[in-house]
């Protein structure tokens, strides 16, 4: 480490200014919780860092009636905490529960988990599920990009003037429920080994007319497993239907991990993971229907 | 060189530190506040917990001018009127302290557990210490701490 400079940054503008100022010198520092073992090993030697863990218009929640806007510096603690998460969205309280440990979750960030680009960060897959559009502002002013997109297209990330400022999503329906599942090696402090959300809504006769599923860990970067989408929607999730997503999410998964030592391992657990988190679905629905 | 103000243990300071510290090195080297123990390093096993505004942290993976402004708590703020504080009285009374060296972080997350929750379950109290390792008491005496802790906070011991 040898900084030269740090700042603790008191508003978006002051920060978006210290970006143009030095670009390429310079990092944003939130909750730290991998910038720092990052800054320790050596692994980047920026001469800046830019706090903004401090800054409250990165910190809040919003209920804006149709949409949910959530600070890019709003830790995993807040999303745990917050009521807005549970019942229908209780997927997003889930996947920021089961990261780290409470000292972790109390500072890592969602904008970090984003920004940072790890394929194992755990909000991405509920995030992606609910088509969440991220906001990110530079002095040549703002940009806004789909999740998906954002991972999908390498030239959509985030740049060295820009600083990632919240995360929006269209509530879901009153009959849509977002899931999901982890594995990990163990149950605190585990890094995502693989993860799957679900996002789905059944119609009266039990037949799916919504569903979106997105992976963590199962490619270069977290994603929307379309061809599975594809395969269940407007059928009934009958256990043939079910064993037979597994085989369609098998098949994609191999395009993409053919040949890692982890292949023949994760192609087991997704069969499971992919069954928990459209079990907890069901019962959230009943949950919400009740 | 950075100048910050804090408030640890209840004492405001004000500080030139260099840009590349991190909050545990704060604590230790400069204010010489050594029952925060630095373990792994990297937010894995708790042994550097302190609370920051009220939440634990791992103060590894802080740095310290991240914690301008900010109120830290470490173990030797537990103390009152020269007495140790309910939590710290029941580890010793219970045997949760074998070779000690997590033991402050472990306390700090009970107390910043049972703050939040002065009735936690068994389960959650496991989930509370959950980013605390111990490699000699294999936890149930610390669980089994926490809970008769309570017991002494409500008696007002």
């Amino acid at each position: 480490m040898a900084l030269e400079e740090v700042y603790k940054g008191e508003n978006v503008d002051e920060v978006v200014e210290l970006l143009d100022k030095y670009g390429k010198d310079a990092k944003i520092i939130a909750g730290g919780t991998d910038i720092v073992i990052d800054l320790r090993n050596n692994r980047i030697d920026p001469k800046v860092l830019i706090d903004i863990s401090s800054i409250e218009e990165l910190k809040g929640i919003k209920d804006k009636g149709e949409y949910i806007e959530i600070g890019a510096g709003v830790s995993f603690t807040q999303v745990v905490e917050n009521p807005l998460f549970e019942r229908n969205l209780y997927g997003l309280n889930k996947a920021c529960h089961m990261v780290g440990s409470p000292q972790i979750r109390n500072k890592g960030t969602l904008g970090g988990n984003i920004a940072n680009g790890s394929p194992a960060a755990d909000s991405i897959p509920p995030l992606i599920c609910l088509n969440s559009t991220l906001i990110l502002k530079s002095v040549r002013g703002t940009r806004e990009i789909s999740i998906e997109d954002y991972y999908r297209d390498e030239d959509a990330r985030i740049r060295p003037d820009e600083l990632l400022v919240s995360i929006n999503f269209k509530k879901p329906k009153k009959d849509q429920v977002l899931s999901f599942a982890k594995l990990g090696l163990r149950k605190a402090l585990a890094i995502s080994r693989l993860s799957i959300a679900i996002l789905v809504e059944l119609d009266e006769e039990g037949k799916i007319i919504n569903i979106e599923v997105a992976s963590g860990s199962l490619g270069k970067y977290p994603m929307r497993e379309l061809e599975l989408e594809q395969f269940l929607l407007g059928k009934k999730l009958e256990d043939s239907t079910v064993d037979e997503g597994v085989l369609v999410l098998q098949r994609a998964m191999e395009k993409r991990l053919a040949g890692r030592s982890t292949f023949p391992y994760k192609r087991v657990a997704v069969d499971r993971m992919f069954r928990e988190a459209l079990g907890e679905a069901m019962e959230y629905l009943d949950e919400v229907r009740a | 060189m950075k100048e910050i103000q804090l408030k640890v243990n209840g004492r405001d300071y004000s500080l030139n530190i260099d840009e590349n510290m991190r909050l545990i090195d704060l604590l230790r080297d400069e204010l010489g506040l050594l029952g925060t123990k630095e373990g792994c390093g990297e937010g894995e096993c708790g042994a550097c917990t302190v609370i920051m505004d009220g939440e634990t942290v791992t103060s590894c993976l802080v740095m310290a001018f991240q914690a301008h402004g900010s109120h830290i708590l470490t173990i030797e703020g537990l103390e009152r009127d020269g007495k140790i504080h309910p939590i710290q009285q029941a580890f010793i009374d219970v045997g949760a302290v074998q070779c000690g060296f997590c033991t402050p972080g472990m306390i700090l997350s009970a107390k910043a557990l049972l703050d939040k929750n002065p009735n936690p379950t068994r389960e959650e109290i496991r989930e509370g210490i959950s980013g605390n390792l111990c490699r000699c008491t294999g936890y149930n005496k610390i669980v089994d701490a926490v809970e008769l802790a309570i017991k002494y906070i409500e008696e007002g011991k």
